[in-house]
């Protein structure tokens, strides 16, 4: 799980609105891999995950100014990412990536190839099971469980009240437990 | 409480989010419900196994990405931002010169009109000679933001001609003086003084295609434009303050490869973190390629073998916070660029 969101970086929201170059470069950097990682996890392909990514900062960059900080920054992202997502997925034309390439980097480097090969198979069942979750579902767990984020601030970013998130968690968990009954 | 009622408590238990109520009524039930224990160990394995997911990270290069996408500059202003960052310590003037020349050069091999001008242009030396470049490098000059300083025409077609024929550049590899340049031991020091730049630049290039494929034409005014180097170089310009530079500069800038693993270490002690890092690279067979500082951190370019990356993360890691990027390489050397901040 990715550590906790914590506070925006000092001092750059004002910098952003104030058109400082260097800002949002700064953001981009800060937050690359939490959108990223969203993306990866939601849409299950690296190609489309970078896309979606590029967009939310795209996205980010034009809205600015219109930003009034009611939200802290990486809650907005995640939120951009989030719908970005979701309208993907919701799309028709959509290519079906099915989660294949979701979990492919699960897999941390100094993993020894013992404990990987172990791994393998029960990698490839919880990607089955997180792709087959309800979409809305899935999100807040990935925002949860992978992304670490809390109750209040999932919230935040999808603008549901903490006792949604908290349910959707929590189906969206008995769920994936059912499906990987004989490895848990 | 039932069981169905303590099961949907199970996933505000995995976070901690019970009320004190909750938790009371939720314990209460387990200690004599042997079923519902069995159920919230095997939700807990499971919640468990989601978190040990690794957090993903986004691709090298991805912030370059969106930067030239969110800012679509002019490319000669965004040429020579990327230019110029890893040599800060490169005189403006140099840099400027360097950037014109780059241009003038990709502008030429791109201009099949440029090379025909060039064609006829041979023999008539001197003063005539000029006339080419003012044609070739305008759209550069005028667009950059630097080039300002390029003081006359002149310069600049010094400048053009010493990227454009440089034949495998000796000076790309190895710091042995090339032939031609009568200059170089002078120049040497300025070589020296952007060591970390050049340093880097010679692991990573291969001599650069427009040396070898450059159109037969070239020669003619190649012969041509010697004697007005040799003229400016008389006429007091600083031809030195181009030259060997040139060689690895803007071509280097364009074509290096990006690094297989580019990694952020967070340590209290930025410097005694970046002896180790080179130490560590040293010890595991491979040794520093390079340093630079990009926005204000230090980037420590580092070669390490294959077989020794498992052990260099693992030994890196104990340095501090690292978050690591990664291409798929089956390179035996893995080139790692590493930005040290605190």
């Amino acid at each position: 799980m990715r550590e906790a969101l914590g506070a925006d970086p000092p001092g750059l929201l004002e910098r952003l609105r104030g058109g400082d170059a260097r800002a949002f470069e700064e953001l981009v950097i800060a937050y690359q891999h939490r959108v990223y990682g969203v993306a990866l996890r939601m849409l299950g392909s690296r190609a489309e995950a970078e896309e979606i990514a590029q967009e939310v900062f795209l996205r980010a960059y034009r809205a600015i100014g219109a930003f009034r900080g009611e939200a802290r920054l990486g809650t907005w992202l995640y939120g951009i990412a989030s719908r970005l997502c979701l309208n993907r997925l919701a799309s028709p034309d959509r290519r079906l990536a099915r989660g294949d390439e979701a979990l492919a980097d699960v897999a941390a480097p100094t993993a020894d190839a013992a404990s990987a090969a172990e791994r393998a198979e029960l990698d490839a069942a919880l990607r089955a099971a997180i792709a087959g979750l309800p979409e809305e579902r899935r999100l807040v767990l990935v925002l949860r469980d992978v992304e670490g984020l809390s109750y209040e601030e999932i919230a935040e970013t999808l603008a549901i009240d903490p006792g949604t998130v908290r349910s959707r968690l929590h189906r969206a968990r008995l769920q994936l437990k059912e499906k990987l009954e004989r490895f848990a | 409480m039932t069981c169905t009622e303590t099961r949907d408590l199970f996933s505000a238990l995995a976070d901690d989010a019970l009320t004190p109520g909750e938790r009371a009524a939720l314990d209460a039930h387990l200690a004599g419900c042997a079923e519902c224990r069995r159920e919230l160990a095997a939700f807990g394995r499971t919640v468990a196994l989601v978190r040990a997911i690794d957090p993903a990270h986004a691709p090298a290069g991805f912030v370059d990405r969106v930067l030239a996408a969110a800012r679509p500059e002019p490319w000669p202003r965004w040429l020579a931002r990327r230019l110029s960052t890893p040599w800060p310590t490169l005189p403006l003037g140099a840099a400027a010169l360097l950037l014109v020349a780059g241009l003038a050069v990709l502008l030429f091999r791109a201009w099949p009109e440029q090379q025909q001008t060039a064609r006829y242009q041979s023999p008539p030396p001197g003063p005539a000679a000029p006339a080419p470049s003012r044609e070739t490098a305008p759209s550069g000059a005028s667009d950059s933001p630097q080039a300002d300083t390029s003081r006359d025409a002149g310069a600049t077609a010094t400048a053009t001609r010493e990227v454009a024929p440089a034949a495998p550049p000796p000076a790309a590899r190895a710091p042995e003086p090339p032939a031609r340049l009568g200059d170089v031991a002078e120049s040497k020091n300025r070589l020296e003084q952007a060591a970390p730049a050049t340093k880097s630049a010679e692991t990573n290039v291969e001599p650069t295609a427009p040396a070898r494929d450059a159109p037969p034409a070239l020669e003619g005014r190649r012969a041509n434009v010697d004697s007005i180097a040799t003229d400016t170089a008389k006429a007091g310009r600083s031809r030195q303050d181009v030259a060997p530079l040139s060689r690895t500069g803007p071509m280097t800038g364009i074509l290096a490869a990006p690094p297989d693993v580019t990694a952020q270490l967070r340590a209290a002690d930025a410097s005694a973190a970046e002896r180790s890092l080179i130490e560590l690279a040293g010890r595991l067979g491979g040794g520093q390629t390079g340093r630079r500082i990009d926005g204000g951190r230090v980037v420590v370019e580092l070669a390490v073998p294959r077989e020794a990356y498992a052990q260099f993360v693992r030994e890196a890691t104990a340095l501090g916070p690292l978050s690591i990027e990664q291409q798929a390489t089956d390179r035996p050397l893995l080139s790692v660029a590493v930005t040290v901040s605190n």
